[in-house]
């Protein structure tokens, strides 16, 4: 189910025609525990070059969301689809395809940065890449050879999202997940985090990013979907974002 | 995918100096084993070695004694040594030995609770068999020796789950877990991978201590060695199996650690002692005070009644009277007649004795199957030489020689005829016949097919749990 409760700006505007061939999409996508529906009936697609931000209250089911494109939870009912297959039945081919950073990138803490980066790169099935081009790619993440050679233990989480970033560029994906991957950062991290983000979204792709900070959604975000109760509420174009005050539609859509 | 996933893990592991310690004190525990073991069997064959020297003397002592009285150069003196009783009794005793193990520095097995030589004469009799003719610590009867095969059968489980016990959980708890699942690898793939160099390190070191020990004694059966490294590697995996399964349930470090440590207890300590504890209530053993208290008895009434059973005894073995000079004064005899009986009184009381213990090996031997442990310690007691197989078909052949040697001796005991020296080259010699590898193979084979089906059952549930593992707890 899309845009049920679909807020007057979207109503108002006609949203622009995307392009063909979405990365990410969901048709129906719904989860339950029990009674309780986490998502329920979510229609939505990411295309090449989009930031997706699925704005919602904690339990408005944004990371269950995420969880059912990673196949981490079976779907209900309805269908997740990452590059035209089905997460439910090619489970590892979908993965080809995605990169994730969840809100605290964990690695292995006793190895280098330039091993983890090793480590995940070969499970992405990118083979054993050259030592130099690893440090290169985590030189594009924004992390200096330096840091690289250090062990991970010793790095901030901004560094760590830093690898979790390059573990996206070296395995090349095509649709990228984040889970509330500001939360805890400080302005200048979050900034640079913005600025590789809007990288990716220039290299062509797709991003869907749940996140409860609205500043950082309306900045990066070329669409922005508001959750509530595992429905999406509200869906917003970049067009729509730069003329609508946010804070006041989200809040309002917050109100019983 | 697995090689990298290998890779991984020996770059984590050898960067975990917890870990480290304790591949260290696996190390220094296995070296201290074998190093233990290989004393054990040096002690063994200086004791052969010494009794194979004195049996020697004592024997070219005898024929020159003989040779001389035959020459007439000496006179009989304390006994003449050409006497069947003397050259078939004590003085004349013939060793009857069982050469160490082809892996017998790795495992002590039954070898310091059974006799691994034996002084035949004719005053061997079944209690001869019964007790043992060493005395050793108690203490080490009851544990068992601290060798290569105790250190793999109760602390190697141990060192499998200390690597093993949060195999995903600790994936799962740190965080990492999702960042590799995210990636197109199935869990079971990630896991095979964790496990192959887990065993590869855990086995490589016992099975390269497995190799320096079978060095040291220079064992020439592969065979056997063959035997012990798949029976070492079968029990490994076992464990790897019931890990991954733990783990495969889904839940904390700390509840894999607690379960696991207690299916050790259970698997390793618990279920042998309790198999062993119902195999002596089920068929208590006569006690060794009876055995003893029958061969006084009977000692005593044979003494009294030596003419009366001599006369019993050719009435019972007429061939022995015909063609011979019979002299019922003969004192040897009279003996014999009297040893006789109280190997007769006293066989009757071995015999019950013998029959429980084999109902009780019987009945562990069916039990065994209740745990891996001792279906793991059979197969490597078997590959050593060192099991109670072999240990029986030694005394098995030993009390056949002691009746070659009885065959051989007691017609000129009770014909009362000397020996010369042209008979002491027909005196039998005892030289043990090893099992046939193909005997071995075949008993051998029933615990570790078991102990591969047990380890098969185990990692198919795990492998089914896995596809159904929480990944996010």
């Amino acid at each position: 189910m899309s845009a049920t409760n679909v807020g007057p700006e979207l109503r108002a505007e006609t949203a622009p025609a995307q392009p063909k061939g979405a990365v990410l999409e969901a048709t129906g996508l719904t989860r339950r525990y029990g009674d309780l529906a986490a998502v329920d009936g979510l229609d939505l697609s990411v295309h090449p070059g989009e930031i997706y931000c699925l704005l919602g209250p904690n339990g408005a089911g944004k990371t269950t969301t995420i969880n059912l494109f990673l196949g981490f939870v079976a779907p209900t009912s309805g269908s997740a689809r990452v590059g035209g297959l089905d997460v439910a039945t090619h489970p590892l081919e979908t993965k080809h395809h995605l990169a994730y950073i969840p809100e605290q990138v964990m690695l292995y803490r006793n190895l280098t940065g330039v091993e983890n980066l090793e480590y995940f790169a070969t499970l992405a099935g990118k083979g054993a890449l050259p030592r130099t081009d690893l440090l290169r790619i985590l030189g594009e993440a924004g992390l200096p050879a330096v840091a690289a050679e250090r062990r991970v233990g010793t790095y901030s989480k901004g560094m760590r999202q830093r690898v979790g970033i390059a573990i996206a560029i070296a395995k090349g994906a095509e649709a990228l997940l984040l889970d509330e991957p500001t939360s805890g950062l400080d302005p200048k991290a979050s900034n640079e985090f913005s600025a590789l983000l809007d990288g990716m979204r220039q290299r062509g792709v797709a991003v869907l990013m749940a996140t409860h900070d609205l500043f950082r959604a309306k900045e990066n975000g070329t669409r922005v979907g508001i959750m509530r109760h595992g429905r999406l509420v509200v869906e917003m174009t970049t067009a729509e974002l730069g003329h609508a005050d946010l804070e006041r539609v989200y809040l309002d859509h917050m109100r019983d | 995918m697995l090689s990298h996933v290998m890779r991984h893990e020996a770059r984590s592991l050898a960067a975990d100096r917890t870990l480290q310690a304790v591949a260290l004190l696996f190390g220094a525990i296995l070296v201290y084993a074998l190093a233990n073991g290989v004393a054990w069997l040096r002690v063994q064959e200086t004791t052969l070695a010494s009794a194979a020297a004195d049996d020697l003397t004592r024997r070219e002592a005898l024929a020159a004694q003989i040779r001389a009285l035959e020459d007439g150069t000496a006179t009989p003196a304390g006994g003449d040594p050409r006497a069947p009783a003397t050259l078939g009794g004590a003085r004349g005793a013939r060793l009857a030995a069982l050469p160490p193990g082809p892996l017998g520095a790795l495992a002590a097995g039954q070898g310091d609770l059974l006799p691994f030589y034996y002084q035949v004469s004719l005053a061997s009799n079944d209690q001869s068999f019964v007790q043992n003719g060493e005395i050793e610590n108690p203490l080490n009867l009851m544990v068992g020796r601290f060798d290569l095969a105790f250190v793999l059968i109760f602390v190697l489980p141990l060192l499998i789950l200390v690597v093993s016990y949060n195999l995903i959980s600790a994936e799962r708890e740190q965080g990492t877990l999702a960042l590799t699942l995210a990636q197109p690898v199935p869990l079971a793939t990630v896991v095979g991978g964790k496990v192959a160099l887990r065993a590869l390190v855990v086995l490589g070191a016992a099975v390269a201590l497995t190799l320096a020990g079978a060095l040291i004694v220079e064992t020439d059966r592969p065979g056997a060695l063959v035997l012990w490294t798949v029976s070492v590697t079968l029990y490994a995996l076992f464990w790897f199996a019931l890990a991954v399964a733990v783990n495969a349930l889904g839940r904390g470090s700390a509840w894999n650690a607690t379960v696991l440590v207690g299916a050790w207890l259970a698997l390793v300590v618990v279920v042998p002692a309790l198999v062993n504890v119902a195999a002596h209530l089920i068929h208590p053993l006569p006690s060794r005070v009876e055995m003893i208290t029958a061969q006084r008895d009977a000692s005593n009434d044979a003494v009294n009644r030596r003419s009366e059973l001599l006369a019993r005894y050719y009435e019972d073995h007429p061939e022995m009277v015909q063609g011979l000079a019979l002299d019922t004064a003969n004192a040897a005899a009279r003996s014999w007649a009297a040893t006789e009986e109280v190997n007769r009184r006293l066989s009757e009381v071995a015999s019950r004795y013998e029959a429980r213990l084999a109902e009780q090996h019987r009945l562990i031997g069916r039990w065994r199957f209740l745990s891996p442990a001792l279906l793991a310690q059979d197969a490597l007691l078997d590959a050593a030489g060192t099991g109670d197989a072999r240990f029986g078909r030694f005394r098995g052949q030993v009390m056949e020689f002691a009746e070659a040697w009885k065959a051989f001796f007691v017609p000129h005991v009770l014909a009362g005829t000397h020996l010369s020296s042209a008979d002491l080259e027909a005196v039998p010699e005892f030289r043990f016949v090893e099992e046939p590898p193909g005997a071995l193979a075949r008993r051998v084979a029933a615990p570790l097919l078991v102990l591969t089906g047990l380890t098969l059952v185990v990692a198919g549930v795990g492998l089914r749990l896995l596809s159904r593992y929480p990944v996010l707890g």
